[in-house]
């Protein structure tokens, strides 16, 4: 290590540094459930989806927020694909969701909701809209298999809820 | 005067290309190599977390959708070698979007002007049993209460192991020369709120 050497107050720093991270790792460690977790999270991995990233969300729309805001006001989120993109409101129901979405451009289709809940498994009408109830709070994304279109399916990317 | 980075922060056992590995093995459907990658970064994704005060169902929420989001990004991560400041930044999205939700402030531009006084904020609860003694009990307690730009700065730092200051920047988008200052004005932001002098801290 290098011959440095440190200014009176910096060793104080470094003192109080190392100070707080033992503390930080004696109270606040990873949680076990946290941990494990993660780890089942691989079993998420899909080999050959197409990504819709996320485009837009109303929570970070700093002209919304200058207005007026109204406190249930659902959230809006707009995820584009390489062919198709989905935009879904997001209503809270206490501690679960409720989503309304629509494929653009138009097209029925199926969709998984994949949500640390589960899995809901809904349609999209011919004109691209579907809903779903009882989503948990938390991570979600949707996998879109488009009707009569052959293909890999399109994932929205992970959000939290 | 020249800000060095903390001790340490480079003597890691494992090596950026290492984590590029991990990546890509994990991309070929290695669920070891997965493991590997939440044991060596699930601390750091944790402490973002909970550096911006969240409680711990949405500090569980914002990692799972960290990970989750690295899941889905294994086969195009640009530079697998920065995996960990990846992971981080994107904790760290999560974080601020939650944050909007509820309502409070979004603490961003850490760099800038530190306000001293520390805010009358109730402190989450201690177990004593976990601390050594009133000094470490009171450090803590003063911790929660210090501004939240420091806390987020400082809650990084101490993370075990630390990040370097480059991933600091690059997480907190902060110029890596202005780390080490605003380090030590928070320490000292610290030291205010809690009460702790110099001689003290040495005394221990």
């Amino acid at each position: 290590m290098a011959e440095d050497v440190q200014r009176p107050d910096e060793a104080e720093d470094e003192r109080l540094i190392e100070s707080l991270r033992a503390i930080a790792r004696r109270v606040d460690p990873v949680p076990a459930e946290v941990e494990d977790a993660a780890r089942g999270a691989y079993t998420w991995r899909t080999v050959d989806a197409d990504l819709a990233e996320l485009a837009y969300d109303s929570l970070l729309d700093d002209d919304r927020l200058a207005g007026v805001r109204a406190d249930d006001a659902p959230r809006t989120l707009t995820f584009e694909g390489p062919t198709y993109s989905v935009e879904i409101e997001v209503a809270t129901d206490g501690s679960q969701r409720r989503l309304l979405g629509q494929l653009v451009p138009p097209a029925a289709a199926r969709i998984e909701v994949r949500h640390s809940g589960g899995l809901l498994r809904l349609g999209a009408d011919e004109v691209g809209r579907f809903s779903a109830v009882g989503v948990a709070a938390g991570p979600v994304s949707l996998r879109c298999l488009v009707e009569g279109v052959d293909g890999p399916p399109l994932d929205t990317a992970w959000v939290t809820v | 005067m020249t800000w060095r980075r903390p001790p340490g922060a480079y003597d890691r056992p494992v090596s950026p290309a290492d984590d590029a590995a991990l990546v890509r093995a994990a991309a070929d459907g290695d669920q070891a190599a997965w493991d590997a990658l939440v044991k060596r970064f699930g601390g750091l994704v944790w402490s973002i977390a909970r550096s911006h005060r969240l409680g711990t169902a949405d500090a569980a929420d914002v990692s799972q959708t960290a990970w989750l989001r690295l899941v889905e990004n294994l086969g195009r991560i640009r530079d697998p070698e920065r995996v960990g400041a990846w992971l981080a930044s994107t904790c760290r999205n999560e974080c601020l979007r939650v944050i909007r939700r509820s309502g409070r402030q979004v603490p961003t531009d850490i760099g800038a002007d530190i306000d001293l006084e520390a805010e009358e904020t109730a402190a989450p609860p201690v177990d004593a049993a976990l601390l050594a003694g009133e000094r470490d009990t009171e450090l803590w307690r003063a911790f929660a209460r210090i501004s939240e730009r420091c806390q987020v700065l400082l809650r990084l730092l101490i993370t075990d192991p630390p990040p370097s200051y480059e991933e600091v920047g690059e997480i907190l988008d902060m110029p890596v020369g202005s780390i080490g200052p605003t380090r030590a004005r928070c320490l000292e932001h610290l030291r205010r709120t809690s009460g702790i002098t110099a001689h003290l801290a040495d005394s221990q």
